[in-house]
């Protein structure tokens, strides 16, 4: 083991322009926003990403015109309604958008963990999804016809979670949410940022290793966020932040107002700083849940 | 005794479920699209269990057998995470692999476009790319149609809806202008059912919608005002079943007692 706690904005200045970049975390939950508002700060230009369910995450990153393409299997904001900037900038036509069904998704991300080319997958036929990077293949065994799937080959994964030693041994609560592809797409990362609510002693994470969903070995760089995910949820941290939800939704509504909400959004310069600010002003302890 | 819109809308759902049904349940969306893809479900999977069907089981979200006593009233996050249940995955794979598989025999479907043949469309309005509106995407919904034996769709009926070809197929139903279900190479499976609220709706061999059965003191004409499409109308088209007193008593009494789940 060697010590992999990095700086945030050190991080984040590891991941070039124009690369390839898996995001994680699903709908409202645990999508990793102080790296994402980290790149916005950064510049960091010509993303393309792949995600799970992603909401804020997306949306931010396409109000920020960052964005060269996505792939996923749904971007909105659950049942507080669509995702207003990705929307808008798919309807411009302002990058490419590969819809995939989840069972070929899951697929994708599989084959990367399990080092391999592709993966076969049971077809979906006629369906819009399948017409890009999706090829048919021959069970050799039956005779069966499946789609084959390439393998994720993201240059960069980005992930939120829970804790972690300064090793990057990064653990569940044993009592979570675990509707999310997080653990696949960790195991199939080629460089592997994960953002932390906390870092904790080894000796924590030792005492329960079942417990460690993404051991140090995957890991490149582990970050402390506290609040990582805020506006959205960190299942048994705390709750998404509705009353900011709705002020993110309603200045979405127009690209101007977005541009200058994201900029307020961005002005206190830092993660740190910001989650101080909004500390300092009682906007987060209401969010806080207690953990099991 | 009278009833609700919703309450005939369950009550025809739940008439088709079955004790060794495994059901699988959307959780998330608000308002009426909340009332259609999650109560109406939701009442009629509890209902079938207190009616007829004992042993059905429920998959809701990502949790199997939730507990529907403690069912949380608001979806925050930490009300989702400590809502009680048998089993939730350990990462949403398996549940895909389940569904893969064909561990569910009903699933429950909403769509902003349902065409002639069941296609359905929750991707975008528009071409695909460059789209007049950008809809969600895709998430497991044509896995749902290509693999749960009977899919059961519930949408309001409106002709903005219910059109002649989607825009998008996101996911497949008993035909496109590619061909039909047999020649794209699936075996089994296809949308069932078409609940709405005017109207409840099948499919004949061929894979095209056919009017089932009209909700009390709806017409044919209204049905088809409300379509851009003229569905199968056969000679003689039934009344929707009425749910008796006992079954609205449990809905009310027992089901939905917050009335949370038929509110919209």
């Amino acid at each position: 083991m060697r010590d992999k706690l990095t700086p945030l904005e050190q991080a984040v200045a590891s991941i070039p322009s124009c690369s390839t970049v898996a995001v994680g975390g699903s709908l409202l939950r645990r999508q990793p926003m102080a790296l994402v508002r980290e790149i916005l700060r950064q510049g960091t230009d010509r993303l393309s990403i792949m995600t799970w369910a992603s909401s804020l995450a997306a949306d931010l990153l396409a109000a920020g015109g960052v964005l060269r393409s996505w792939e996923g299997i749904y971007v909105g904001f659950w049942w507080y309604g669509l995702a207003p900037n990705f929307r808008r900038a798919v309807q411009w036509g302002e990058f490419t958008v590969q819809d995939r069904s989840e069972s070929y998704m899951t697929a994708r991300f599989r084959a990367a963990a399990m080092g391999l080319p592709y993966l076969p997958v049971a077809p979906i036929p006629g369906i819009h999804s399948i017409r890009h990077g999706v090829q048919e293949v021959t069970c050799p065994f039956t005779g069966q016809q499946l789609h084959a799937v390439p393998a994720a080959e993201p240059e960069v994964t980005i992930l939120h979670a829970y804790r972690g030693d300064r090793y990057g041994n990064i653990a569940w609560p044993a009592h979570r949410d675990s509707d999310d592809l997080d653990l696949i797409m960790a195991s199939g990362a080629r460089r592997l940022i994960v953002s932390v609510e906390e870092i904790v002693p080894h000796e924590q994470i030792a005492a329960m290793p079942n417990l460690t969903y993404i051991p140090h070995t995957k890991v490149d760089m582990i970050c402390q966020a506290r609040f990582g995910a805020w506006p959205g949820s960190c299942d048994t941290r705390y709750d998404e932040d509705a009353e900011e939800l709705k002020r993110w939704l309603a200045a979405g509504r127009d690209p101007q107002t977005f541009a200058d909400y994201l900029g307020g959004l961005l002005a206190g310069g830092s993660h740190a700083q910001m989650i101080e600010e909004l500390a300092g002003a009682q906007r987060l302890s209401s969010l806080e849940v207690s953990e099991r | 005794m009278s009833f609700t819109t919703n309450e005939l809308m369950a009550y025809a759902v739940s008439r088709r479920l079955r004790s060794e049904d495994l059901v699988f349940i959307g959780v998330g969306t608000a308002g009426r699209a909340y009332t259609l893809a999650v109560g109406i479900p939701l009442v009629a999977s509890r209902l079938a269990q207190l009616d007829h069907a004992p042993d059905l089981d429920i998959y809701l979200g990502n949790l199997l057998s939730p507990d529907l006593a403690k069912m949380p009233t608001q979806l925050t996050q930490d009300a989702i995470t400590r809502w009680p249940g048998a089993h939730a995955p350990a990462d949403i794979g398996n549940k895909v692999d389940a569904l893969v598989r064909g561990d569910f025999t009903v699933s429950f479907e909403s769509a902003a476009q349902v065409d002639r043949w069941g296609n359905l469309n929750i991707t975008a309005i528009g071409a695909a790319e460059a789209p007049d509106v950008r809809l969600v995407g895709t998430l497991a919904q044509a896995e749902h149609l290509a693999f749960v034996e009977r899919p059961i769709i519930v949408v309001d009926l409106s002709s903005r809806t219910f059109v002649e070809e989607v825009d998008v197929i996101s996911s497949f139903g008993h035909a496109s202008t590619q061909g039909s279900r047999r020649q794209l190479g699936y075996s089994t499976g296809g949308p069932a059912l078409v609940v709405t609220d005017l109207c409840t709706f099948d499919f004949t061999g061929q894979g095209l919608m056919r009017l089932n059965s009209l909700h009390p003191g709806v017409t044919v004409d209204q049905v088809l005002d409300q379509m851009s499409f003229e569905p199968v109308i056969p000679d003689q088209v039934p009344q929707t079943p009425k749910p008796n007193e006992e079954q609205i008593k449990l809905i009310r009494n027992e089901i939905d007692e917050g009335q949370a789940l038929l509110r919209h």
